[in-house]
């Protein structure tokens, strides 16, 4: 093949793309849609279940206090603090609950996968930034919020071309 | 020519003729490294990498955590292949662990590190396109990485850092319809890579610049230890995948790519030639997998290996063959962690590969070893 040949096949093949539809993403106005609910684990199996692992929630009612998440994200990111829970809220034998800081939290899931029972789990919620390093500390209270999501975008594949749709 | 006056002090003299130009750390044509360049003229004479400058030291680290927290960390050397950089620390810390692991497990494992392979592909090639100033080839690889990340998110729920290995198998099962949307869009992946044979690896202005650059004999390649991509472009057919095939890779027909040139134009083709590879791996193994079953075996949250004992696994990762050597003493966390990197061993290939050659085709010889600073600095 000669140059001029080759240079114009590459132009061409450039070209092509301007009749292809747009492929990236207009965050935030669109979001994109995740498996599930986030990342949960189940201990009877040992198994985890498919999410994305965003910003933990904590269930109060089922958090005993035995800090194996704590533990666990020792050696991780000594992302977890627990924490004294407020008298008014609903309590545990020790009163003591986690606390993750985001500042540090790589979003690894091993502290999900350490509690026994059913009371960490992980949500589609990714959207964290905060203007303050305080402001990325969630409490035990902030934790059982169940986060709004608002994601529908996924990656459609048409003849021409792949957008999110 | 250097003359030692004191302990550690040496004075070097210098020719007239010869500038020494030192590349990096923070230029953007060197990654987080120094490649120090002594060029007579417009040609380089002598060159020496000067790697360091992201020592993470993870194997000090691996000492201190048990072999479940070591998952996340070990990672992060090269995050955009962090499964296939698990992978033979998973392998390896099983092996002490005396645990099997389930077949399904296995399938995942496969699709999980080819699909990482491809993405790591995709963003040394975007770099290696804006390398060269073709910035179409940094658009498109970055953009159609987007499918294969997608892939692994909903996999493992995390764009990058996957930490989706575990030993004993994989950390959750696949989401349900998996299978139909992986294979949807590793073949829209494959069609889309299949262009970029017209626009960069056809184009006469890239053949130019990187045709008979940097030229890697066969026996030097083995010679100075090369591995994967640097070694098959120079005409050496060797990948672990087949050579000493781990999980299930030996159950699948894996066909692999050799090139005799050994210039840079080979070693960028490489790659390119081992993603559509990848692409039939990935359709054979969801094609083999089993529908169902456990993909993970149970583990007490603190492990601890059976005994003293020493362990040496490697697999093939996107740069070549990645070792991980672990010594146990028996307890919860490893005695002593050593990771043997594909960087490293390729980017001794530099300065030899430099000597003689221009100064502007310094950028297409250096990113053509397929070398990722992180990496080779752990
Ligand atoms: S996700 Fe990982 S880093 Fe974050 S709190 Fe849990 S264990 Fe720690
Ligand atoms: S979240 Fe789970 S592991 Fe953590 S303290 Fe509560 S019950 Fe224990």
């Amino acid at each position: 093949m000669g140059t001029a040949t080759g240079i114009i096949r590459a132009l061409n093949s450039g070209i092509k793309h301007m009749a292809i539809k747009r492929f990236t993403l207009r965050y935030p106005e669109e979001k994109l849609k995740f498996v599930g609910d986030g990342y949960q684990f189940d201990p009877s199996t040992g198994v985890g279940i498919a999410g994305l692992k965003g910003r933990h929630m904590l269930f109060h009612d089922h958090c005993t206090g035995c800090q194996l998440c704590s533990i666990a994200c020792e050696g991780v990111a000594e992302a977890i603090a627990m924490v004294k829970v407020p008298e008014e809220q609903k309590q545990n034998k020790k009163s003591i609950m986690p606390q993750i800081d985001y500042g540090k939290c790589v979003f690894c899931g091993l502290c999900v996968d350490a509690c026994p029972f059913y009371a960490l789990y992980m949500t589609n919620d990714y959207e964290l930034s905060s203007f303050s390093k305080e402001g990325l500390i969630y409490t035990p209270a902030q934790l059982a919020v169940k986060p709004y999501v608002a994601q529908d975008s996924e990656i459609q594949i048409t003849a021409r071309g792949a957008t999110h749709g | 020519m250097a003359t030692e006056i004191m302990p550690g002090l040496a004075l070097q003299k210098v020719d007239e003729r010869i500038m020494t130009l030192n590349v990096g750390p923070q230029h953007p044509g060197s990654g987080h490294m120094r490649i120090v360049v002594q060029i007579d003229g417009d040609y380089i004479v002598a060159c020496d990498p000067d790697p360091g400058y992201v020592h993470r030291g993870e194997e000090k680290m691996a000492e201190y955590r048990n072999y479940i927290t070591n998952i996340p960390h070990l990672e992060r050397p090269v995050i955009h292949d962090s499964c296939n950089v698990l992978y033979p620390y998973v392998l390896g810390a099983e092996e002490l662990l005396g645990i099997e692991v389930p077949e399904r497990a296995k399938y995942v494992r496969v699709i999980a590190s080819e699909l990482n392979r491809c993405i790591y592909i995709m963003y040394w090639l975007a770099i290696y396109g804006i390398f060269l100033g073709h910035s179409t080839m940094f658009m498109w690889p970055a953009g159609d990485r987007e499918f294969l990340i997608d892939l692994m998110e909903k996999m493992s729920g995390a764009r990058v850092t996957h930490a989706h290995f575990v030993p004993g198998g994989v950390r959750n099962d696949l989401p349900a319809n998996f299978e139909d949307v992986c294979l949807r869009h590793v073949n829209y992946f494959e069609k889309r890579i299949k262009e970029y044979a017209a626009v960069f690896y056809d184009n006469p202005i890239l053949i130019s610049r990187t045709q008979d650059t940097g030229v890697l004999s066969k026996h030097d390649a083995i010679r100075l230890g090369t591995t994967g991509s640097v070694l098959r472009a120079s005409g050496v057919d060797y990948d672990l995948r087949i050579k000493e095939p781990y999980d299930v890779y030996d159950e699948l027909d894996i066909h692999t790519n050799v090139m005799k040139e050994g210039d840079a134009y080979a070693r960028s083709r490489i790659p390119w030639l081992d993603m559509l590879e990848s692409c039939n791996i990935i359709r054979q193994a969801l094609q083999k997998m089993p529908k169902s079953g456990s993909v993970r075996t149970k583990l007490k949250p603190n492990p601890k290996t059976k005994g003293p004992a020493t362990v040496y696994k490697r697999v093939e990762s996107g740069r070549g063959s990645l070792g991980c050597y672990i010594v146990s003493d028996g307890k919860t966390e490893p005695y002593r962690l050593k990771l043997s990197v594909p960087s490293f061993r390729n980017l001794i290939a530099l300065p030899h590969l430099l000597k003689g050659e221009k100064l502007g085709n310094m950028p297409s010889v250096y990113w053509s070893l397929n070398y990722w600073p992180v990496e080779a600095d752990r």
